[in-house]
């Protein structure tokens, strides 16, 4: 099963490196282990995350691509979909019948012909759009709204914080 | 924000988290059980086995008398959401080791599924995964060099078995996009029929109902025989063909729920 696993993570590892998507960089944190991924991802144009580089870890599963990849923010975020603790919320990380948030019957799912390139693209939709009918930060979900000028400046201090000037 | 709101959002948060870990339990629960049972089983003589399942239940026991005039053997796959497409691949496989017509026009099909699917927009290089292993074991099977016993090993490898599994769900998809004003007076809610794909068909361990079924038999070509057994009235086991009026290639039967192998008399 792990060979499986290990000979796709390969190959999308390869991918992202001679194709990376704009704004986005991902690899394995250390390459004798290849379940374990960090990635950066930069703040969307136009958005509140603008300018912004955030790191985060990706850990996959024994039966990787069957079932999905965990995602967990590891610099502080004030988002939505993104728990306290940074771990990410969005469908595309649950199989369908996996998702505690109940996602609308269209929202995309994990299935194996997903890839780690469509998992980040949509965080970074999330990022610029975030969806505030599936809180996962429910204080976060209420801000953004409620008072979107305060949401903005948290946002503000994060990405000044993710490039070490705060 | 007031205390009171406070409470009740972290309750919120609570709440999800709890339903997180139940949901983790179950998953694991169910691991637990069907990892009991192998991917594919060994054939086993059909009454002796389903005589001895049922020896208290009179209606199954006078159903499987009748399916025991029909077939002598059973083959069980494990109840993991997959059973219809292992089922199906392993019956129809063991089948195409030696029948070489068969195997001919399968083969014309299946290579042929990968542009097609391309076409539909799969994004080809997850898609390539799946149909390179795919073909692999179809290969293998039409070599003339394959024993039962390697088909066997092969379906109970389950990074090989799982992935002919995914690649028989694209295939499903496939043919229920391509042909979705038809298949789109099966499904039930107002929902495009990619979502349904997305929902239904394309994720692993995610149970198949007649529209896969019919899918997947008419997208291959392959006839396929599914005998019901259920606690209806009749003493016989019902069968249904897909697609309809072929003649069988694979035989299964269905309990509610599950899907294994027949084999006729």
């Amino acid at each position: 099963m792990a060979g499986s696993a290990l000979r796709r993570l390969m190959a999308e590892y390869k991918q992202l490196t001679l194709n990376p998507p704009e704004g986005i960089i991902a690899g394995p944190i250390n390459e004798e282990n290849f379940f374990e991924w960090e990635a950066l991802i930069t703040g969307p144009e136009g958005t509140c995350f603008e300018g912004g580089v955030f790191p985060a870890k990706l850990v996959f599963p024994s039966d990787y691509p069957l079932s999905p990849p965990k995602m967990q923010f590891t610099c502080e975020m004030f988002h939505p979909n993104i728990y306290a603790d940074g771990r990410v919320c969005i469908s595309i990380l649950h199989a369908p019948g996996d998702d505690p948030m109940g996602y609308e019957s269209s929202a995309e799912r994990w299935s194996p012909v997903q890839s780690v390139e469509k998992i980040l693209l949509s965080v970074v939709s999330m990022l610029a759009e975030p969806n505030d009918e599936s809180g996962a930060n429910v204080d976060a979900a209420k801000m953004w709204r409620e008072d979107r000028a305060e949401f903005n400046r948290i946002a503000e201090r994060i990405v000044r914080k993710t490039l070490g000037l705060s | 924000m007031g205390d009171e709101t406070r409470e009740a959002d972290a309750r919120v948060e609570a709440q999800v988290n709890q339903d997180v870990l139940i949901m983790e339990q179950q998953r694991q629960i169910e691991e637990e059980i069907s990892e009991a049972i192998p991917l594919v089983g060994a054939k086993e003589d059909l009454s002796a086995t389903l005589e001895k399942e049922y020896i208290s239940d009179p209606i199954y026991s006078m159903k499987v008398k009748d399916l025991s005039s029909k077939y002598s053997s059973i083959r069980r796959t494990r109840p993991d959401g997959n059973c219809f497409f292992r089922a199906f691949a392993y019956a129809f496989f063991e089948r195409l080791l030696t029948n070489k017509d068969e195997y001919k026009s399968f083969y014309d099909i299946v290579s042929k599924s990968k542009d097609e699917l391309i076409d539909l927009g799969f994004p080809q290089f997850t898609l390539e995964d799946f149909y390179d292993t795919f073909m692999e074991v179809v290969e293998r099977v039409g070599s003339g060099e394959m024993a039962q016993e390697e088909l066997y090993e092969l379906f109970n490898n389950q990074g090989q078995s799982n992935y002919i599994v995914v690649y028989l769900r694209l295939i499903t998809s496939g043919k229920l996009q391509k042909d979705a004003d038809f298949y789109l007076n099966f499904i039930d809610g107002n929902r495009t029929m990619t979502a349904f794909c997305h929902l239904e068909v394309e994720p692993m361990f995610k149970e198949s109902d007649h529209i896969h079924i019919i899918a997947l038999s008419a997208a291959l070509n392959v006839g396929v025989r599914v005998r019901y057994m259920d606690r209806g009235d009749s003493t016989q086991v019902i069968a249904h063909d897909f697609p309809e009026g072929t003649t069988p290639a694979v035989h299964l039967l269905y309990r509610p729920g599950h899907y294994d192998i027949l084999y006729e008399l």
